[in-house]
């Protein structure tokens, strides 16, 4: 082998290995991922005119469908997941400018991933101006549920329930969820929280206050179906509580300060 | 000092200028306030008389046609009272009677026009138009306190919150009460529904505080030393169980436990949860082992989630030889991102247990049942809850628009009626 030959090896090598260092993770990626490997397919995928949906890091039936196609045109098993070969096909076909792609998710922005078109030209500046942010307000939520639903819902769990344990916090959550199931209440979340005197929050505007992620947490634990409240529709301080119809209720347990009841 | 009085005198007037101005702008709020309240109650009168006058007209027409115009138009008019009565200054107790009587009206009007009972509907509705005529008399009575009360704002607020039994509202919620007992009584699917919530089929033996305690022990080995209390349940919940919480270091948790047999109804562990990630298969075979370990062992995994932290998944029990799965027997399971532990078990729906019934099957050729630009991928066998809370077997489809974006959508249909009961967007 030539000195040329062998330097050209090297290169190839630690260029590959270089590549493989700073992309995708070694784990297999399906359908339910959630993250920065599923960030940086959807982008590759939409880099080859494969994907066409929001890169947002959720794998989902979009990104799915996509990732078969691919496998489909590129030869490869068509099962729907990013294993090794998939990645390696992917990452030797497309571009991933990864610090571009989680600056514009981080600022809120809405842009696209195409090649050959200028990145400059595929970027709209988001609702907070495009400034930096290290929000992590995006989950994966169950069907039927959306990120306004869980912000409200996260912001109602803060306001009344902070200083409560985790418990505590998922229970208040699941309250205004079985309200959502009853016949007795209205039929949105919104509606069920800024029901006038529902909520104490509400009413001295508590409501308003920043949420923390552990709120975030709670709410998402109980749409995810926790109910620590054991299917209450009510609950109270029973310190602070003036209304006799509340104590009337049948009270199934007490969480920290709250007793929860039907 | 002439100096002095002269500041102390600007100041009085400045002050005096930013308190009128701050009272001012508190007696616009309560006005504005005031208006939308009185605007909601106003449109809360005339719709509940258009809904009365909807309903009565319903009962004129033997034509399908002519009645189902109605029955839609009784549908629409009770939900949008329904929002209207969500935002009314009135008592939580008044409010919840009136929107389960509406709701009511609303369901029996939507059911009447999918199914075709007319008869059923008019048996109902002669009641519920001379009780619905009956109540927005009342209603008005209850009513003109909020329009008397000269200019009081204060007097105002007091109407809504006071309590029940010295308030006005107290008939209108005496009289929706009845009106909801003797105009909607329990169908046996919904009272069926409220057994299986309230584990009424749960016969097993009752277990003690400390057999509670040694089942958590067995489900959850690596927390057992960690308990601080142990309650029991109220007396007047609709069921018992015992509520077990633990602190260990930085975990801290709860668990509930059925004093009948002493099933795990739910259970859920809170901790820092480090950055580094299992893969998904090892999250997996962890989910699926602790699932023998506890004896759930007729189900299958139907739906997996990662988030931050955790990976939120499903487990389905399976029924039959085709292995349709019953959604509404599905237990959840949280795991940790960084070591697969068990961060949480709800097992509630799993319990309750649903009785299968048996049913038809037609198939259905789904070329004739789609359009041409629709790709139908997956279909399997489901059993869920339709729209009268009764348990039904199904088709679920999952099915792929031929557009750019390839939108998909999870379409179930009754096996035996082909009836659709969702139609939904999946992302």
């Amino acid at each position: 082998m030539s000195m040329k030959k062998i330097v050209l090896f090297v290169i190839i090598i630690s260029s590959s290995f270089v590549s493989h260092t700073f992309a995708f993770s070694g784990q297999d990626v399906q359908r339910g991922a959630f993250g920065d490997d599923v960030i940086e397919l959807q982008a590759r995928l939409q880099y080859l005119s494969f994907y066409h949906g929001k890169i947002d890091g959720k794998f989902g039936y979009g990104t799915y469908w996509a990732l078969r196609n691919f496998q489909e045109q590129y030869g490869l098993p068509v099962d729907g997941i990013a294993g090794r070969s998939t990645k390696e096909k992917l990452e030797n076909n497309s571009d991933f400018d990864k610090a571009w792609v989680h600056k514009q998710i981080n600022a809120g922005n809405s842009f696209t991933y195409y090649g050959g078109v200028a990145l400059e030209n595929q970027v709209k500046k988001g609702g907070n101006g495009g400034k930096s942010s290290n929000s992590t307000t995006s989950m994966q939520l169950p069907p039927g549920y959306t990120e306004q639903d869980l912000q409200i819902l996260a912001n109602a769990v803060y306001g009344e329930a902070r200083g409560e344990p985790y418990e505590g916090q998922v229970a208040v959550a699941a309250v205004i969820l079985n309200r959502l199931e009853s016949p007795e209440f209205p039929d949105t979340i919104s509606e069920i929280i800024f029901q006038p005197l529902a909520f104490t929050a509400v009413a001295d505007g508590q409501i308003w206050l920043t949420p923390n992620e552990r709120a975030k947490q709670a709410v998402l634990d109980a749409i995810n179906g926790w109910d620590p409240s054991e299917n209450a529709l009510y609950y109270f301080n029973p310190v602070t509580a003036t209304s006799n119809w509340i104590w009337s209720r049948p009270q199934i347990k007490q969480i920290g300060e709250h007793i929860f009841c039907l | 000092m002439k100096k002095f009085a002269y500041l102390l005198g600007l100041f009085v007037v400045i002050l005096a200028f930013v308190s009128f101005d701050l009272f001012t702008q508190n007696k616009d709020l309560e006005r504005a306030v005031y208006a939308t309240q009185s605007r909601d109650l106003s449109a809360a009168t005339e719709k509940l008389s258009t809904l009365h006058t909807a309903v009565e007209q319903s009962l004129l027409f033997q034509d399908e046609k002519a009645l189902n115009n109605e029955l839609d138009s009784i549908w629409r008019l009770s939900s949008d009272l329904r929002k209207t009565v969500a935002n009314l200054p009135i008592q939580a107790e008044v409010q919840n009677e009136w929107m389960r009587y509406l709701g009511k009206i609303g369901d029996n009007a939507k059911q009447a026009a999918a199914t075709g009972d007319y008869e059923n509907w008019r048996g109902k509705m002669g009641t519920v138009a001379s009780n619905l005529h009956a109540f927005a008399e009342e209603w008005n009575i209850a009513t003109v306190a909020f329009y008397e009360n000269d200019g009081d704002l204060k007097k105002w607020s007091t109407n809504h919150t006071t309590d029940l039994k010295d308030s006005p509202f107290m008939n209108v919620s005496k009289q929706l009460k009845t009106y909801n007992e003797t105009d909607f009584p329990l169908t046996a699917s919904e009272s069926d529904y409220e057994k299986k919530r309230e584990l009424q089929h749960l016969k097993d033996k009752k277990i003690t505080k400390s057999e509670a305690i040694k089942n958590f022990k067995k489900f959850f080995p690596n927390i057992d030393d960690s308990i601080v209390t142990v309650t029991k349940s109220s007396d007047n919940a609709p069921y018992p169980f015992y509520h077990i919480q633990f602190i260990h270091g930085s975990k801290i948790g709860y668990a509930d436990i059925t004093e009948n047999g002493g099933h795990l109804l739910s259970f859920l562990l809170e901790r820092p949860v480090k950055k580094d990630a299992l893969s998904h298969e090892e999250i997996l075979n962890t989910a699926k082992s602790f699932m023998n370990k506890v004896g759930y062992t007729d189900v299958k995994l139907s739906e997996t989630r990662e988030n931050h932290e955790a990976w939120h998944l499903v487990f389905t029990r399976v029924h039959g030889d085709d292995e349709a799965l019953i959604y509404p027997d599905s237990i959840q399971v949280k795991i940790a991102k960084d070591n697969a532990e068990i961060l949480g078990v709800n097992a509630m729906e799993y319990i309750q247990e649903e009785k299968i019934k048996e049913q038809g099957e037609v198939p259905i050729d789904w070329d004739k049942f789609f359009a041409d630009h629709v790709g139908v991928e997956q279909v399997q066998k489901i059993y869920t809850g339709n729209g009268n809370l009764e348990l039904r077997k199904c088709y679920e489809v999952i099915a792929r628009l031929d557009n750019k974006t390839q939108d998909t959508y999870r379409i179930v249909i009754d096996t035996e009626t082909h009836e659709v009961i969702k139609n939904e967007k999946v992302f």
